[in-house]
């Protein structure tokens, strides 16, 4: 074998699209989409009452309630995957902080 | 990074930070009803094949934060990855046989200044983090809003990273010929976080340092649906400018074993929904995710997760969690095999194996035992809330292509995560 001639970079090599990942990303952003003109539709100021709140507020409801916690599975996870970010944001929307 | 051992300085800075958080704990008449103080550590284990390699990591963090007045607080926090354990030094098909040992320290403090409103709030943070051969510094601010009814939230965030890395100078060499940095390279630093380039006795530069730029932004809408349901949608984007190979990994391509050679450029686009629904009669909830990614390295994974929430007395919560991740390889990453056999797929080639396509499955449970004052009693000290959390899971890797050495072990486990934290409120 010549490996010399194998050791030269492919340069002309093109990028494959990966439509099963970019499909369900592109799902995700029309129902983003969709729920977001929901809420913009006004649905979202009525959905529940300040006395409807009470499991809202517990923190098993709420979104990365250790943040601590979120964190450091963040931080494990996005060294064993190629692709970090996105997890979200803390908090809850029960709007009682 | 790998490399050797951390410097002597930073013991300093730890005592520094630590400084910071006391002057924190102190300030007079500065404590409120959401003041608190959290420590967690985390324990890393991984596998590796055949007994050769695998790593260990402890992450201890601590964060405490403190109110001035109404509408005022500040937060300070450190953490720390203490790493040991052997990688390959060279990506080829026989990788697994020539693990090298390291170890490393890497140190990160932060400091944020908070503002809150009736239905707003806006935080500005900072940090730094410094390792051997990599060092960075973070500003950023975010901000979340409750619209009208208060059951709609929208949040925004923007961080930008000034990082620099430490790399082997290779002048005008071409990207065949890179040799990579060794543990023994020095990797020298000014004031202990921004790096110098280091020269030998006849003036010749041995190591240099290159710049990494990093925008990330992230906006989050968080929604109640019903009163036992809510929603969250995230949009996060990052940009990433700079050098971005591991500059201690070797390519086996044909002949040649040189630095690995990644893009400069790196953007990243990912989108999260996710929902709560809490379940009345049997005091649990449960937790749905799903996330999609896609990168302009030709990476693209989709995350589901599912979890499960369970009160059980009125101070233990249990909870247990599932999630299975996918995703593509990069568009120049290769099998070592094809690497030697067949030469790049293109200017750039990696040995990174989180660019091969793969799959995990993780599995986990976390024991919450939580105490809280009632009737203005305190629940230990002054102390108003307590609570220890203990966390375990275990991930099962899998590699989509090859032989399989990178990631999976061969063995039952390839990863152990073990969490143990306490949150105190006072």
């Amino acid at each position: 074998m010549d490996w010399r001639s194998s050791s030269e970079p492919n340069f002309c090599s093109k990028s494959r699209p990966t439509r099963s990942a970019q499909g369900l990303l592109r799902s995700l952003m029309a129902a983003s989409f969709l729920l977001a003109l929901l809420i913009a539709a006004g649905c979202g100021r009525q959905a529940v009452r300040a006395s409807e709140k009470e499991f809202l507020a517990d923190q098993i409801m709420i979104f990365d309630h250790d943040g601590q916690e979120a964190v450091a599975d963040e931080h494990v996870l996005s060294n064993r995957e190629g692709s970090a970010g996105g997890r979200g944001t803390a908090g809850g929307g029960c709007g009682c902080n | 990074m790998m490399g050797a051992t951390i410097r002597g300085n930073c013991p300093r800075r730890v005592l520094a930070l630590a400084m910071v958080v006391a002057a924190l704990l102190v300030i007079p008449g500065s404590t409120s009803a959401d003041d608190r103080a959290d420590f967690t550590t985390t324990y890393y284990f991984e596998n590796r094949r055949g007994g050769l390699g695998g790593l260990q990591v402890i992450h201890p963090q601590f964060d405490v934060g403190v109110d001035i007045g109404e509408h005022v607080s500040l937060a300070a926090g450190y953490s720390a990855d203490v790493v040991s354990g052997a990688t390959s030094a060279v990506y080829s098909v026989d990788a697994v046989s020539t693990a090298t040992e390291f170890d490393d320290v890497r140190h990160e403090g932060r400091l944020s200044l908070g503002f809150k409103g009736s239905r707003s709030s806006l935080i500005m943070s900072a940090g730094v983090g410094t390792e051997r051969d990599y060092s960075s510094i973070t500003v950023g601010a975010s901000g979340t809003i409750d619209l009208p009814g208060r059951n709609t939230s929208l949040s925004l965030s923007y961080t930008h990273n000034f990082d620099e890395v430490c790399d082997r100078d290779n002048g005008m060499l071409g990207i065949l010929e890179r040799k990579p940095l060794t543990g023994v390279d020095p990797c020298e630093k000014e004031n202990g976080l921004f790096g110098t380039d280091a020269f030998d006795i006849v003036g010749t530069r041995i190591t240099t340092w290159r710049d990494i730029a990093i925008d990330t932004v992230q906006a989050s809408l968080t929604q109640n649906l019903t009163p036992t349901t809510n929603v969250q949608v995230s949009l996060y984007g990052q940009v990433i400018d700079g050098f971005q190979s591991n500059p201690y990994r070797r390519v086996r391509v044909g002949g040649n074993e040189a630095q690995e050679a990644s893009p400069d450029v790196r953007g990243r686009l990912a989108l999260m929904v996710r929902a709560n629904r809490y379940l009345r009669p049997l005091r649990s909830a449960v937790h749905a995710a799903l996330r999609g990614y896609s990168d302009t390295w030709g990476v693209s994974s989709a995350t589901v997760e599912l979890a499960y929430s369970q009160y059980l007395g009125k101070s233990l919560i249990a909870r247990f969690r599932s999630r299975y991740y996918q995703q593509t390889s990069a568009t120049f990453f290769k099998d070592a095999l094809l690497y030697q056999t067949e030469s790049t797929a293109g200017s750039f080639f990696s040995g990174d194996r989180e660019l091969a396509a793969l799959r995990n499955i993780l599995v986990g449970a976390n024991l919450s035992l939580l105490s809280v004052a009632e009737d203005d009693r305190q629940v230990w000290g002054v102390f108003d809330k307590l609570q220890f959390n203990l966390k375990a899971d275990i991930l099962f890797l899998d590699e989509d292509v090859g032989d399989d050495q990178f990631l999976s072990s061969g063995q039952l486990l390839d990863v152990i995560v073990l969490q143990l934290g306490v949150l105190l409120s006072y």
